[in-house]
């Protein structure tokens, strides 16, 4: 309840606090030097509390390599990401992360596969006793009952809700989505961005997103990051100001159509200025 | 409604289209028990014809009734105890002893081999070289070393088996998809959690694969060493069946190391079953237990 009416008085009034800062962004470059490619330059972005960023560039414009150095799985050249305040210099346990496909383990039960990153981070003792919690995430995403059950026996959204779960055990102060739902099919795949702003809404997530589907980074997100490639660089931050909970049904008002247009526009000038380039 | 379903089920609905596509697939209709009961009878109907019409020489190609009358009177003397048991019993313990050694072998090579930098670009190029030399030509060196007794044949089973075993277990390590170890990297794992806990077990599937490879390979391996070393196992008294033109008995003893071949990649297999029940083969358990 609180928390709903937080999130209005939040929309109300423009400023935002100031300690509400998750996340941040700081004149990040990449350079592969053994390809000699620059795959990201001075990238600037900062995330708050409770905030979905998309980000959405064409292939090849170093949005995955972004997502790999804010989840400290590989170096910046140069900058660095702050997340609450601190560097992210390696992979932390307050960093969530979901890749496209669900990497489930198939020998592990559903819950054990959940119970994973405690396991590996505090050993078996401390997983078991997180079971509740790890049940009731699972309780969380619509998959009661399935505790005891293998990956094998799941569908590929059941998967990727397990994958969530998982994501979310060690209560990460971030959540780092690679095309979560990119491997689903097309029906399955707006179902679980629906569901995926429920669970959003719900534990008052901080999510960044790296997708190529233009209507599924403006249905999830309160912004838009559009990059622009070689080198990747932010181009445009497109604000998504459309009321939640959103519903399918929004996606085709007129409202939902300029957003997409304007995300289409501004990536066509960045894949545009690189052609020229 | 009910009518175009009862067209598309029933076959005397069939157009001739349909009945012309479906009977080129005759032999999927014939129960798979029955196809491989005809085919074998065709076999055996031809193996007796050549035979009866003495092509070659009765003593070189006994037919099938005699070879089925020696595979009997061998059963009998294995049975009973007698000198066929005996090496078959010599055979059995060269076959497991060289099939385990070679298992372990191969898996801690082939850990080395698909985990470490040096094991990947030191050890494993000569591997590879080692595995392109006709290894059957090192049996005369073994019986040098390790002499006539089932110790040469061992080590003779042990280095033919174990190179599959070594391979399969390295591409299975490097079989493992990038992005669970990037969600494990991401979990702060250590080396050997992401090995004992990601990488092993995704292997398990390769590594069983070389072993039962390793399985059909060792009982080669030692039956090479009993036709170079001597000694009293099976090889040596096909060996002995084959010089005295005993062909019906050469036949009969291969059958028996055809069954013991046949056991241990059974037991593999059995076992690969057992362990991988999350592995494509467990369809079927699903559906018993659901």
């Amino acid at each position: 309840m609180t928390e709903s009416t937080d999130r209005v008085d939040r929309a109300g009034q423009e400023s935002r606090p100031v300690n509400d800062e998750v996340a941040r962004i700081a004149d990040l470059s990449k350079t592969f030097h053994r390809r000699g490619l620059k795959a990201l330059d001075s990238v600037n972005l900062t995330l708050h509390q409770g905030t979905f960023t998309s980000v959405i560039g064409p292939s090849g414009c170093g949005k995955s390599t972004l997502l790999k150095i804010m989840a400290g799985l590989i170096p910046a050249s140069s900058g660095e990401v702050l997340l609450h305040g601190m560097p992210v210099t390696g992979p932390r346990q307050d960093i969530g992360i979901m890749f496209q496909q669900p990497t489930l383990l198939p020998w592990r039960t559903t819950l054990q596969n959940v119970l994973l990153p405690i396991e590996i981070r505090s050993g078996s003792d401390a997983a078991q006793a997180r079971s509740a919690e790890a049940l009731q995430l699972l309780e969380l995403v619509g998959l009661e009952g399935f505790d005891h059950v293998h990956p094998h026996e799941l569908s590929g959204g059941m998967a990727q809700r397990v994958a969530i779960c998982r994501m979310l055990v060690t209560g990460p102060a971030i959540l780092l989505l690679d095309e979560p739902f990119g491997a689903l099919d097309e029906l399955t795949r707006e179902y679980m961005n629906v569901e995926l702003q429920r669970i959003c809404r719900e534990r008052d997530a901080t999510s960044f997103m790296v997708t190529h589907a233009i209507p599924e980074a403006v249905f999830l997100a309160d912004r838009v990051a559009v990059m622009s490639v070689r080198p990747g660089r932010i181009a445009e931050l497109v604000e998504v100001d459309l009321p939640r909970p959103r519903t399918l049904d929004m996606m085709t008002t007129p409202e939902f159509g300029a957003l997409v247009r304007r995300v289409r526009h501004s990536l066509d000038m960045g894949t545009d200025a690189g052609g020229q380039a | 409604m009910t009518q175009t379903t009862q067209v598309q089920l029933g076959p005397a609905e069939m157009s001739e289209a349909e009945e012309l596509w479906y009977a080129g697939r005759w032999i999927d209709r014939v129960p798979q028990s029955v196809s491989i009961i005809v085919l074998g009878a065709a076999m055996l109907g031809f193996w007796w014809l050549i035979a009866e019409l003495e092509f070659v020489s009765r003593i070189l190609l006994p037919g099938p009734a005699e070879t089925f009358e020696e595979l009997w009177d061998t059963t009998q003397n294995i049975v009973t105890g007698g000198h066929i048991a005996e090496g078959l019993w010599i055979t059995t313990q060269e076959v497991l002893v060289g099939f385990l050694a070679a298992a372990v072998a191969g898996f801690v090579l082939g850990v080395i081999v698909g985990e470490t930098r040096l094991g990947k670009r030191a050890v494993m190029p000569y591997l590879v070289a080692l595995n392109a030399l006709p290894k059957v030509a090192f049996a005369p060196v073994f019986v040098a070393w390790f002499g006539f007794g089932v110790n040469s044949k061992i080590v003779m089973a042990l280095f033919i088996a174990f190179f599959p075993v070594i391979v399969d277990t390295a591409a299975g390590l490097h079989a493992v998809d990038a992005d669970s170890q990037m969600l494990f990297q991401s979990m702060e794992s250590s080396r050997w959690q992401t090995l004992r806990k990601l990488k092993l077990p995704s292997a398990l599937p390769f590594i069983f694969a070389g072993l039962k490879t390793a399985a059909v390979f060792s009982v080669v391996g030692a039956v090479v060493g009993e036709y170079l070393g001597g000694g009293h196992g099976l090889g040596e008294l096909i060996r002995l069946s084959a010089q005295t033109l005993r062909i019906d008995r050469v036949f009969a003893l291969i059958v028996y190391l055809g069954i013991l071949g046949l056991i241990l990649f059974g037991v593999v297999a059995w076992a690969e079953k057992k362990l991988l029940f999350w592995h494509k083969s467990e369809i079927f358990e699903i559906q018993g237990t659901g």
